[in-house]
């Protein structure tokens, strides 16, 4: 239909033109006078709630209209087309009506858009101007931080504090009156005040500088002074050497010395420290003096460069050759037994002199790998010795320092470190290199100041001088009795072999003076061969046949009656006895388990030796013992009781005097014999 | 025979004198405690060392039960005897006879509580004092040795009271017959004598060495022990061993024995004795050898019987001699163990 057409097309809106259709709408609402129509004006006049009511009263009638047309149209009539065209007409009116109406709405809503977007510009303005403002508000606040921020070199300066600096600097830096009130003030007087303090050093810096030159250029001069001097030093010592021989003052001789000790193993230094001192304090027949060569000793430090491109070039040499031959292995492993056996280029000499001039020779070697001490010995006396047979092991250089402290054969290294070092070189014990190396003695290691002990094995043992000093007198003491001993012996053997038992002056008090048995015969026999003998069992038992002990074989006779004895030699003699054991081969064999008066017999050489020490060192106790022994079987023989059955006389008639011939349960034989009254008793 | 090597340890002067000593050694009297369960033992050095038999016959005994719980000096010379009564201890050896506390002993305090010597005839030396004897229903001390005498003390006063002269050489022996009382004497002269103690003289003699069946000139003539039961004795030393009857003065049974016995002894229906060699010998009355146990040392010179009632537990033979140690045989068939010095 026509209106609903109208309806859909959507009206124009003239702004500034008016519609001269719209003539009937200017019912009385305009009161502008204008020349042009403005329906934006009259918008603003009318109500718009009163619109809306026009509008529904509007459709109202349209719809009221239009029924009354189809009722009309549908009655038919003639008269119904003239109402038909009269409603036609009001029905459009309304149509205009609602026309109106309907840009006017249009109009209403184009002016609220219209102020809503002005309205949102201008927020959107003021927000604009917001950000910006708060962003320079920012920008600001950062720069101010900036600028608190900010330090001037002037304050990396450590400056003197306020009060010495108003205490030190000069008033017309200071200003004080100016610098107290004024902080910046302040703050410049302080750093002139630092200026001038620099300068003023910097001056005193140079100064000091050409001071020191100045000083150093003096010491040169008299280092060359001095330097010029040594050799003048050493050529007055040359001269005064003839002085100091004809004094017998050898002061070079010891600075020598003293030279070359500087190059001694601590513990050969040690030693000779400490032999030095005890010589000259207490022992003045003891010398000292160094051996060896000192260049070796020092080529020993030699920076380790050297060797081990020595090494390096004589392993690849060893490596071509080990390619080439097999049995270097073995040669490989006695080089390396070699160098750990090595010895210390240096060693110790020292002389002991003793009272009948025998010298006892001692030189002291250093095991440097091993960190242990050896000695090797010799004895010389002012003539020459013949040594008899039996004689042969006493001042042998292998055993006459032989447990010079009881048990310390010298056998075994004392350093229980060493068994490692063995191990790995395969060598089982230190017994078969000591002909050539020395014995370890322990006392040898305890003068060098070396002390391995046992519960608390230490990593290393260093040389201590207050252990050798506290071993030193006592170890030359026993030293020295040693030798004597073994000399005292030598000289006895030599009789001994012959028959005749030494019995000095002083001891024949211990004697009756008529003694028939004889020795007749004195022979060393082996360790072995003692500790078979029938015999000597008990002693063997007893633990007293070590291997370290020398064993002899003695044969006294008296007619048919001979008595053999072994004889145990302690290496502690004279301070040991030696001990005796007796088998009497007459009419039948005798022996102690046998026969009480053997054991008798044994018991006074054994047990009571201390009267038969004789005078002090003791030297004559084997020859009395001796003696004795023969004295014994002497009374042995000629008390023997007679068998009345028997016929013929005693073999041995009783020449010695004495008052009982049996005493107490066992019926013992008067053994004891008592001067000067000369006859026997029992103990 | 290839003989073990013991470990040497190193040995200064003192333990090589010490060990010495102890191989030289001989114990020549033995005692037992009057509570049974001590034992001490005298040597040649004149020490008397007190072992302690309960300690060493215990389950727990160790090595140091075996060894003397207290050791002094008793006497200069050896210690040749000693008897016990219940609370003294007597020691005889050089001349003299010392007594002692047990008690005090036991404490370890080794003081003598007196000594005595008796009269001797000779100042040239002093005898020495090889036997001891208690006769205890006189209260008395009977003590015999080199001055060939028998000297008679008292023991509530101290004082000797008779001395009994016979012997010609010295007095090896004694032995009580209780009955009577009667005491025997056995010296190196050779023969047994006996004496009556409240009459004071020699009432028999019995020369062994003139009977052919028992003498043994080659050993010599003397009597080294000698052992009573009433009607019977069994003496040796020299001679052989030999049963007699007293009141006959026979001898009955002749033991072949052929080594010098030192000391014997009636046990129970045997004849124990020892003497050279190192057994003890049990005879048969009859004169059949039993049994001969071997013991440790080389000789025997005494044999004690711990029959103590008070310590039944301890009652063992012991046997010691010419070593440092003292075998003890807790049966008779065999030795247990040894005591040392």
């Amino acid at each position: 239909m026509s209106s609903e057409s109208s309806k859909k097309r959507k009206p124009k809106v003239i702004r500034s033109d008016g519609a001269p259709a719209e003539g009937k709408r200017n019912r009385s609402d305009t009161e502008q006078e204008g020349k042009y129509y403005s329906e934006e004006a009259e918008v603003d006049l009318r109500d718009p709630g009163r619109d809306y009511e026009l509008y529904k009263y509007t459709c109202q009638e349209l719809q009221r209209l239009m029924a009354e047309i189809q009722d009309l149209k549908s009655r038919g009539g003639k008269d119904v087309a003239a109402e038909i065209e009269d409603r036609r007409i009001q029905s459009c009116v309304h149509f205009m009506t609602l026309k109106k109406l309907n840009r006017l709405a249009h109009i209403r809503l184009k002016k609220g858009r219209d102020q809503t977007h002005e309205a949102k510009q201008k927020v959107d303005a003021y927000h604009l101007q917001l950000q910006n403002l708060l962003y320079e508000v920012m920008h600001l606040q950062k720069e101010i931080t900036k600028c608190l921020e900010f330090k001037s070199k002037h304050e990396e300066i450590d400056l003197v504090s306020l009060e010495e600096f108003y205490r030190e600097a000069p008033p017309d830096i200071s200003k004080a009156d100016i610098t107290k009130g004024d902080p910046h003030q302040q703050t410049l007087a302080r750093l002139d005040w630092e200026l001038e303090q620099r300068k003023r050093l910097a001056e005193k810096y140079r100064e000091c500088l050409s001071n020191k030159e100045k000083i150093l250029k003096e010491i040169e001069v008299k280092k060359e002074y001095l330097s010029s001097l040594q050799p003048r030093l050493n050529s007055i010592m040359q001269a005064s050497l003839p002085v100091q021989e004809y004094l017998f003052m050898p002061y070079d001789q010891a600075h020598k010395q003293y030279e070359t000790a500087r190059h001694l193993p601590p513990p050969l230094y040690v030693l000779f420290v400490q032999a030095t001192a005890y010589g000259q304090a207490c022992d003045k027949t003891l010398s000292v003096a160094i051996e060896g060569s000192v260049d070796e000793a020092k080529a020993l430090f030699k920076p380790h460069e050297d060797s081990q491109d020595d090494e390096s070039d004589s392993d690849a040499e060893e490596e071509q050759t080990t390619k080439r031959r097999r049995p270097t292995l073995g040669v490989q492993l006695d080089d390396k037994r070699k160098e750990m056996l090595k010895r210390h280029p240096l060693s110790l000499m020292l002389d002991l002199k003793c009272k009948d001039d025998s010298v006892l020779h001692l030189t002291f070697y250093y095991l440097m790998n091993l960190n242990i001490m050896t000695v090797k010995a010799k004895v010389t006396t002012t003539t020459e010795l013949i040594t008899p047979i039996s004689a042969g092991d006493l001042l042998s250089p292998d055993s006459v320092l032989s447990c010079l402290y009881p048990g310390d054969h010298g056998k075994k290294t004392p350093n229980p470190a060493n068994q490692y070092q063995f191990d790995k070189v395969g060598i089982l014990t230190l017994r078969d290199y000591v002909l050539e190396l020395g014995h370890p003695y322990l006392w040898v290691q305890k003068l060098g100041g070396l002390h391995f002990p046992k519960e608390h094995p230490q990593q290393t043992v260093i040389a201590d001088h207050s252990l050798s000093a506290s071993h030193m007198e006592t170890t030359m003491k026993l030293l020295k009795t040693r030798v004597q001993s073994r000399l005292a012996l030598h000289k006895q053997f030599a009789s001994l072999e012959h028959g005749i038992i030494p019995v000095t002056s002083d001891c024949q008090y211990l004697f009756p003076a008529k003694v028939v048995s004889r020795l007749v015969k004195w022979v060393t026999i082996a360790h072995e061969d003692y500790m078979e003998l029938p015999f000597t069992k008990d002693i063997v038992e007893a633990g007293l046949a070590g291997d370290t002990n020398l064993y002899y074989m003695a044969l006294v006779e008296r007619g048919t009656a001979k008595l053999q004895a072994a004889v145990v030699l302690n290496p502690g003699y004279s301070s040991i006895p030696p001990i005796f054991q007796l088998c009497l081969n007459w009419k039948g064999e005798k022996t102690n388990s046998n026969d009480d008066n053997i054991r008798a017999m044994e018991s006074e050489v054994n047990v009571c030796y201390t009267e038969l020490c004789g005078p002090r060192p003791g030297h004559q106790l084997l020859t009395n013992q001796l003696q004795r022994l023969c004295v014994l079987l002497d009374v042995y023989l000629e008390t023997e009781s007679h068998d009345d059955s028997v016929e013929g006389p005693k073999e041995f008639p009783q020449e010695k005097m004495c008052l009982r011939l049996f005493r107490g349960p066992s019926r013992m034989k008067p053994f004891k014999y008592n001067h000067p009254q000369g006859f026997f008793s029992h103990r | 025979m290839e003989r073990a090597v013991p470990y040497t340890v190193p040995l200064g002067q003192r333990e090589v004198f010490q060990a010495l000593q102890r191989l030289h050694m001989t114990i020549f009297s033995q005692s037992v405690s009057p509570c049974g369960k001590f034992l001490a033992s005298g040597n040649n050095y004149g020490q008397i060392a007190i072992f302690s038999l309960s300690a060493a016959l215990s389950s727990e005994a160790k090595e140091e039960s075996k060894k003397p719980i207290v050791t002094f000096q008793a006497h200069d010379g050896p210690v040749y005897s000693m008897v016990s009564t219940d609370r003294h201890l007597f020691s005889a050896g050089d001349g003299e006879v010392k007594a002692w506390l047990w008690v005090e002993i036991l404490k370890k305090g080794c003081k003598e509580l007196w000594r005595r010597q008796p009269p001797y005839r000779t100042s040239l030396e002093v005898p020495e004092i090889n036997a001891l004897l208690l006769v205890p229903k006189e209260n008395s001390l009977i003590l015999a040795g080199g001055d060939c005498q028998l000297h008679t003390m008292d023991l509530e006063t101290g004082t000797f009271t008779q001395a009994l002269r016979g012997h010609t050489d010295y007095i090896h022996c004694l032995a009580l017959r209780e009955r009577n009382p009667e005491v025997l004497s056995g010296g190196e002269d050779g023969a047994v004598r006996l004496w009556d103690l409240r009459m004071a003289k020699e009432v028999q003699t019995i020369e062994v060495y003139k009977h052919e069946e028992c003498s043994r000139p080659h050993n010599g003539r003397w009597i080294g022990c000698l052992a009573t039961d009433s009607d019977w004795m069994v003496c040796g030393g020299g001679p052989a061993l030999t049963l007699w009857h007293l009141r006959s003065s026979t001898p009955t049974t002749i033991f072949p024995m052929w080594a010098p016995q030192k000391h014997v002894t009636f046990y129970q229906d045997l004849i124990l004795s020892a003497g050279q060699g190192p057994c003890v010998n049990q005879w048969q009355l009859s004169g059949e050898l039993k049994a001969q146990v071997p013991g440790s040392s080389p000789g025997l010179l005494s044999l004690s019987l711990n029959q103590q009632p008070a310590a039944p537990e301890c009652k063992v033979l012991t046997a010691a001699g010419s070593s440092c140690r003292v075998d003890v045989f807790t049966n008779l068939g065999y030795r247990a163990f040894s005591l040392s010095f």
